[in-house]
């Protein structure tokens, strides 16, 4: 097929396999993920890609492999500017991606999982030379998988290799891939590595998305740094300092300055709003070594202990996936614990269903508004209602829902959570965003709640919005109740909390006061680095 | 890059798109009315027929007068039961398709009230309870294994309809059956019966206990906190789930309120139709067969609530009953089949749109899919040459 030769004429002498010039990309919400980035990918080099969420690493990678269209920029080869409409386009021309989720048929061995992604339609599969090609391709750059085992009874690493496989198999001089380490063990992760210096020595281009500090310094040739949106840096790895690519990653701080410095007087809450730390009062949620496991099966939240107490803002910052989100599953009755304690005002929480969790007295703001949050087709008031639709006051005899007393507080939340809708009868789904966190918010805040369990609060929501749910969030605080805070937005968390703690792999990285370290630091400790190591 | 493509013919297809997809669901569902009986005619024109004529005598049959009111409303009677069940599994986000076998179960269940005497009312109403047990007991084994096996509630409903069925000719024929009519069961006592509405008809009070039976549900799914938690699960398991809301819980209190509906739609059959009061297991239940799933088509055009279900339910009796003087009409005799090829053209036209709901992803698939041949479909004589 003519999926070889294309990329064999691309790769030119002249010194670049592909060039990004000037990307922007404004997604059709108004987000802009990328300004003006500039990229440039030579051949026989390995470049790390680093940044936090939403930095745009993923964006800017996309647009390499003809997932996304740019707003504008232009992508560019020696031979000329090049365009694709398509992932396949783009796999013609020899760039490939391995996403972080594998896109393989579970019950489908490697060959016939390569052969598929080879095929056009309707054509015939001929499993025979996929097979050939395949074990040619196995020789040839050291990376074995079993050919005749369905994929889904490999290993994670083995089912990433097959990923590998499948790309390499079209002939491809760009390698993508993103958070390529996230799933493996160390020692598959060794593998990877040397499997990635192997494949660049025989002349491929290697793109590494990642936010680990530590790997993209052991393999990379070039490091380039994007922090939202804009392309922050582009260093030798060998010149590259573990201080300076954190520096990069999470701001401008310089080496040494306090953090609080940083925050903008419209993201600040209210003067006054830190609390003098120690004035926190009794423990209202006890965690000791809870371990819990993720979707996949692997162990999400590592042995994690911390108290929130009363009157305090506990914020949990760090790089999403790293286990924010089963500790906070865990904690709201979502999701079952392996082992280890948690209790609210000294009343087991692990295992018990959300209903009887909110019972103790927490509220819980969720990081995923439209699938955990709302029932997007239900109107306000039946949102207002949802987990204290139970409640005696919304509830008649013969559990008669009573329209009118919720209409009422629908109202109540209307005015004083400032929700912009035609009334208690409009769908929740006609609601702006930030509406819609303020329904959310307001509900849980309304439950005169012991602990706000606040996942992500301010996701996606335009300045205005963000800094009013901030403000609610310390105005709970100062009446005494206690908050845990999870962000992965280090500012919101730098200014809100009186506690900060940073989580990396399903553990905390530290456990301090926000002013205890500078962005820097912080940006190491996100990055993996052991705090020995940072301070 | 798609959205280059042709401005004015696509500006004209955005707008039937935004029309049709825009409309109010009554006005969807009387547009798929219109369209299945559209399709009707066009085929008995096809065959000889005139449709006009046809229709005529159709719409004499089913609302021409008094007589024809009450025929119409005792066929919908069943099917505003076996459709309610159907919904309240759908609000709930499951697809229940074992109407027809809980109905079946319901039946056999109300005619054991033949068995023993007791005074006229209560009979009837101990045959009621009889029928709704049986139909709940029917409909939670799928919901249970559901729960606890994960079984597809698709897969396991269709199949107890089969075992319901077969089952139910196996007690018409062997345990209930009539020792003088080998073909019928035992008739339903007249203390156990439905009184009749309007003379000389088999409109039945069994009309208002669907009726009821609406309101209730209705009642229920929007002014209960059950109803909200089954709608609440129904829209987003996964925040109900968030909300405290059991979705195992819902899942059985949806199938239970299903079946018990179903359960009550085969009573009113074999207690309130005369003249006969018996199920027909020689003739393999002629007046039982396909009320669960018609049912299913009632609950579709009614959008799956009951107020709608209720209008849905005259239409579709009206189709039954005035199908029946169509096919005698004189000169025009078009077949009673006819009019399930109307039923099944307006459920197909219920569905239309969804479909056009679906037109921009199907477009840029479509596009895809071009570019695709496009760009291999050429034969390798291009590929020798270069």
């Amino acid at each position: 097929m003519n999926a070889n030769d294309a990329p064999a004429n691309a790769r030119a002498a002249d010194g670049y396999f592909l060039r990004a010039e000037n990307i922007t990309k404004v997604y059709s919400d108004g987000t802009v993920a990328l300004r003006e980035a500039t990229l440039e990918i030579h051949p026989r080099e390995i470049v790390g890609l680093l940044g936090e969420n939403g930095a745009g690493k993923t964006t800017l990678t996309k647009i390499l492999s003809g997932l996304l269209p740019p707003t504008s920029g232009r992508v560019t080869s020696p031979k000329g500017v090049v365009r694709f409409a398509s992932p396949r386009e783009a796999l013609d021309f020899g760039i490939g991606m391995v996403h972080q989720h594998f896109a393989l048929v579970g019950t489908f061995t490697a060959t016939e999982n390569v052969a598929l992604s080879h095929e056009r339609p309707f054509a015939r599969i001929r499993l025979d030379q996929a097979r050939e090609r395949l074990e040619g391709l196995m020789k040839e750059s050291g990376l074995h998988v079993p050919l005749d085992v369905p994929v889904e009874k490999l290993a994670v690493g083995e089912q990433q290799r097959v990923e590998i496989l499948k790309v390499l198999s079209r002939g491809v001089r760009l390698l993508i891939l993103d958070e390529p380490t996230s799933v493996l063990t160390p020692l598959e992760v060794d593998e990877l590595f040397l499997l990635l210096r192997r494949l660049r020595d025989a002349g491929t281009s290697i793109i590494l998305i990642t936010h680990k500090l530590k790997e993209v310094q052991s393999v990379t040739d070039r490091i380039v740094v994007l922090r939202r949106g804009e392309l922050v840096g582009d260093v030798k790895t060998s010149t590259a300092t573990t201080e300076r690519l954190a520096q990069l990653m999470v701001g401008r701080a310089v080496e040494g300055e306090s953090t609080a410095v940083e925050l903008s007087a419209e993201q600040l809450p209210r003067a006054g709003a830190r609390s003098k730390t120690g004035s926190s009062g009794e423990s209202i949620l006890h965690v000791a070594d809870l371990v819990a496991k993720g979707s996949t099966g692997d162990v999400a939240v590592d042995g994690l202990s911390f108290d929130v107490h009363a009157g305090e803002i506990f914020g949990i910052a760090g790089v999403e996936g790293n286990g924010q989100s089963e500790l906070v599953e865990c904690l709201t009755g979502l999701r079952r614990a392996v082992s280890g304690i948690a209790t609210i005002k000294g009343t087991d929480i692990l295992g018990k269903d959300p209903r009887e969790i909110y019972r103790l007295g927490v509220a819980h703001i969720p990081e995923d508004r439209w699938r955990l949050g709302l029932v997007l087709p239900f109107t306000l008031a039946e949102n207002a209602i949802l987990g204290v639709h139970r409640w005696k006051e919304f509830r008649g005899p013969l559990s008669f829902m009573r329209w009118g007393r919720i209409n009422r507080h629908v109202r109540e939340l209307m005015d004083r959570f400032e929700i912009q809708a035609t009334g208690p009868n409009a769908p929740a789904k006609s609601l702006s965003g930030g509406n819609q966190q303020k329904l959310i918010v307001g509900r849980e805040l309304a439950k005169n709640p012991a602990i706000v369990v606040a996942s992500q609060p301010t996701r996606g929501l335009d300045i205005g919005a963000a800094k009013y749910i901030r403000d609610l969030l310390v105005e709970m605080r100062n009446n005494g109740r206690a908050i845990l805070l999870v962000s992965a937005d280090l500012d919101e968390v730098l200014a809100l909390a009186d506690r900060l703690a940073i989580m990396y792999e399903g553990r905390f990285m530290t456990e301090c006061a926000p002013t205890d370290l500078n962005r820097q630091q912080i940006g190491m400790l996100m990055g993996g680095v052991e705090r020995k190591e940072v301070v | 890059m798609s959205e280059q493509a042709g401005p004015t013919q696509s500006r004209l297809l955005r707008g039937v798109h935004r029309t049709v997809t825009g409309l109010h669901p009554a006005l969807e569902s009387m547009l798929a009315a219109l369209i299945g009986l559209l399709v009707g005619a066009a085929l008995m024109y096809m065959w000889g027929f005139n449709p006009w004529k046809a229709y005529w005598a159709l719409l004499r049959g089913a609302y021409g007068g008094s007589y024809e009111w009450a025929s119409t409303l005792a066929r919908a009677t069943p099917l505003i039961l076996t459709a309610l069940t159907f919904s309240v599994c759908v609000r709930a986000g499951m697809f229940n398709i074992g109407a027809e076998g809980q109905m079946f179960m319901g039946a056999m269940a109300a005619i054991c009230v033949a068995l023993f005497k007791m005074p006229p009312g209560i009979h009837l109403i101990v045959g009621l309870l009889f029928a709704l047990i049986a139909g709940a007991a029917w409909s939670i084994v799928p919901a249970v294994l559901k729960i606890t096996r994960g079984v597809s509630e698709v897969i396991s409903t269709i199949m107890f309809n089969w075992i319901a069925r077969w089952l139910a000719l196996y007690i018409a024929i062997f345990i209930l059956v009539d020792p003088s009519r080998a073909e019928k069961t035992l008739t339903i006592p007249v203390s156990a019966r439905f009184p009749i509405l309007v003379r000389g008809t088999d409109f039945s009070y069994s009309f208002f206990l669907a009726i009821f039976a609406a309101l209730v549900l209705y009642f229920v799914l929007w002014h209960t906190t059950m109803g909200y938690e089954v709608r609440a699960a129904g829209l987003n398991p996964t925040a109900a789930r968030y909300g405290g809301i059991r979705n195992k819980r819902t899942m059985i209190v949806s199938f239970l309120l299903g079946g018990i509906t179903a359960g009550l739609a085969g009573a009113t059959v074999v207690m309130g139709m005369p003249p006969s009061y018996a199920a027909f297991g020689g003739g393999a239940f002629p007046e039982l067969t396909n009320i669960g799933f018609d049912g299913m088509a009632v609950a579709m055009v009614g959008r799956n609530h009951p107020i709608g279900i209720i209008v849905a339910s005259v239409l579709f009796g009206g189709l039954n009953a005035g199908g029946r003087v169509m096919q005698f009409y004189g000169s025009n005799p078009v077949p009673l089949e006819m009019v399930r090829i109307v039923m099944g053209a307006i459920v197909l036209a219920m569905s239309i749109p969804e479909l056009i709901r679906l037109v921009p992803a199907i477009k840029s698939q479509g596009e895809r899919l071009i570019a695709t041949l496009r760009r291999h479909g050429r034969p390798a004589s291009k590929e020798g040459s270069a």
